[in-house]
């Protein structure tokens, strides 16, 4: 008993700042999702039962937002996943050079992303973005890729990836340096191939850090809001509009803090089931890693 | 193509330098079938970048591999059937003990009833049978041994490799281990190849060793051969606990007598002081101050030693060496 109550004691002042910093602000949402906020009401909460739920589920918009923001999470993640998987094998083959050639690999990630949305803005630009420029002395004419919805979807998903692949890249180089390098020669010496080693080897044993890297991109990638507010604001005709930024454009530009929080919490809790079953996996993959060094 | 030789595995020459480093230092060895040739030495000597080189993992610098007469230097380690039991053991983590077994086959694509019908022979072989739905972190290490042990042997393989296979079991496990070791794997018709630095391990396990150091072969013979006819003075004082005794008794020669072979008696030539005792049980071992430094002496245990006794050899025990090169002199 004594250990228990003295070792709560200790781990008391992290309670309380984790209580103060994550479970205030979602009590508060909850609390005024049930309350009219907004330039109508002075900015008082005002009780207006369940109306900002009632609003959420007729909300075409909050719904189109969602499958968008689910659709372009789902993509970058899978191609961060691919490509980083590919970069990670390659980094960690024994090539001249490699040191370097992480460091550099790294580079996209460390840069901020307000300050690289900027920059593939101007590079996309119309007429005057480099990208146009080629294509104009090349013969073409000038394209607004940031006009048209499809082109600019793809380039929101291809600046994620460009900017997060390094990420991914080093979490699975990491896993891959945890696999004993007798392990692939045991096999080599069965006569399995590159690929065979890969598929039956290397992939397996890459599972717990594969689940982790989607885990942490997942929940990125479905709370994107600095790189789609930078780079497109949402549009063209609101076509990339993350769910993060309509809660954004709700409370800052529609001074609408009542449904702003409603959006949120809405946001939170579809959040939670897919990062909540990525967790509960990791944590079967994680314990069962555990049990075998104790063993 | 090389010209056929006898059956077995031969290394003709074997080389392997890495950078300025030389690893390996022509290397010739024959192995029979049905041999197991045991490659002995301290750390560093050589001896698993050898098994290496057989097994095709690393690329030779010079020099040929042949198994029964045909070159295998070209051939990728998938090509050579060569099983290989690692220090580590090299288990799949991922998968259970009869899992283990089954990639290998599956890779080569194996139909699965033959599998089935070869992996349940080697549990069987081995008495695994009731581990076989385990994975390796719920095995103790002797039986991660054994899974690893059955993992090479499964596949009828042409030649076998062990690098320390015993090295990270307890040394009563390693003893019990060595006579079914020695069961499983030899007087089958592949020739083995056994690395190890502990010189009890190599003969109790093998027919022959093979003693290297510093990439260099020392000597290649019976225990006994070793032993009693060392070609050098690093092959008499690795081989042989406590170590021999090197006495520079005159210039330019230097003699090794073996604990074994000193006697106290009262008329010896030699004039010791006891330094110290360790009582073994089955022997004692005194350590001495003489004229030639600090000397090892193994008696039967309930030998009375006095505090000033005398020492004693037979001509037929001495070895000389040279000072300088250690090489044997012959006289």
């Amino acid at each position: 008993m004594r250990t228990r109550s003295s070792s709560l004691l200790l781990i008391l002042p992290a309670l309380v700042l984790l209580a103060a910093v994550f479970l205030y602000p979602l009590l508060r949402y909850g609390w005024l999702s049930f309350h009219a906020s907004s330039v109508l009401t002075g900015l008082v909460p005002v009780p207006n039962g369940g109306a900002n739920w009632g609003r959420l589920l007729d909300d075409v918009r909050f719904w189109t937002d969602a499958g968008q923001t689910l659709r372009f999470a789902i993509c970058s993640v899978a191609l961060e996943l691919l490509g980083g998987l590919a970069l990670a094998l390659l980094l960690h083959r024994p090539l001249r050079g490699r040191g370097p050639l992480r460091a550099l690999t790294l580079l996209p990630w460390a840069l901020p992303t307000t300050v690289m949305a900027l920059g593939w803005r101007w590079i996309l630009n119309d007429p005057h973005g480099p990208l146009n420029a080629a294509i104009r002395s090349l013969g073409g004419s000038s394209y607004g890729f940031l006009s048209t919805p499809a082109t600019t979807w793809f380039f929101v998903v291809l600046a994620d990836v460009w900017k997060t692949m390094p990420f991914v890249a080093l979490l699975l180089l990491a896993g891959l340096q945890t696999i004993p390098v007798d392990l692939e020669e045991a096999l080599r010496l069965e006569g399995a191939s590159r690929l065979q080693i890969l598929r039956r080897l290397t992939l397996p044993l890459l599972v717990p850090y594969i689940t982790l890297a989607v885990l942490f991109r997942l929940a990125q990638a479905l709370g994107v809001f600095d790189l789609i507010q930078v780079l497109t604001g949402g549009g063209p005709a609101g076509s990339t509009e993350s769910l993060a930024l309509y809660a954004y454009l709700n409370a800052m530009r529609f001074l609408d803090f009542g449904y702003a929080s409603t959006v949120m919490l809405a946001t939170f809790l579809l959040l939670l089931v897919p990062l909540g079953g990525g967790w509960l996996l990791l944590r079967r993959a994680g314990l069962e890693r555990t049990t075998e060094r104790a063993a | 193509m090389s010209t056929a030789s006898g059956a077995g595995l031969e290394l003709r020459q074997l080389c392997r330098e890495v950078g300025e480093r030389r690893l390996l230092d022509r290397l010739d060895l024959h192995v029979a079938p049905g041999e197991c040739v045991a490659l002995l030495g301290p750390s560093g000597c050589g001896k698993s970048t050898t098994l290496r080189l057989v097994a095709g993992l690393d690329p030779a610098s010079g020099g040929q591999v042949l198994l029964d007469g045909e070159d295998l230097s070209e051939r990728g380690p998938g090509e050579r059937q060569v099983a290989m039991v690692f220090q580590s053991y090299a288990l799949y983590p991922h998968l259970s003990v009869a899992g283990n077994l089954e990639l290998g086959l599956q890779v080569r694509g194996m139909a699965v009833r033959e599998r089935q019908r070869r992996i349940d022979a080697t549990l069987d072989l081995l008495q695994l049978g009731e581990l076989r739905h385990r994975r390796p972190a719920q095995l103790s290490g002797g039986q991660r041994q054994r899974v690893a042990l059955a993992r090479a042997l499964l596949r009828q393989p042409r030649i076998v490799l062990l690098d320390e296979p015993m090295s990270n079991l307890d040394a009563q496990l390693r003893e019990d281990l060595r006579p079914e070791l020695r069961r499983l794997l030899c007087g089958r018709e592949q020739p083995v190849i056994y690395v190890t630095h502990d010189q009890q391990e190599a003969v109790g396990m093998a027919d022959r060793i093979a003693l290297l150091e510093a990439g260099r072969l020392q000597q290649v013979g019976s225990p006994r051969e070793l032993y009693t006819n060392p070609a050098n003075r690093f092959v008499a004082s690795f081989l042989g606990r406590p170590a021999i005794n090197l006495l520079s008794i005159e210039p330019g020669r230097q003699l090794g007598l073996r604990p074994e072979h000193l006697h106290l008696s009262e008329d010896g030539a030699v004039a010791a002081r006891l330094l110290r005792r360790e009582w073994w049980g089955h022997q004692q071992l005194l350590w001495l101050d003489s004229q030639w430094g600090t000397l090892r002496v193994l008696t039967a245990p309930e030998t009375a030693t006095p505090q000033e006794p005398r020492l004693s050899w037979q001509r037929q025990h001495e070895l000389w060496f040279d000072p300088q090169s250690g090489a044997r002199l012959l006289h």
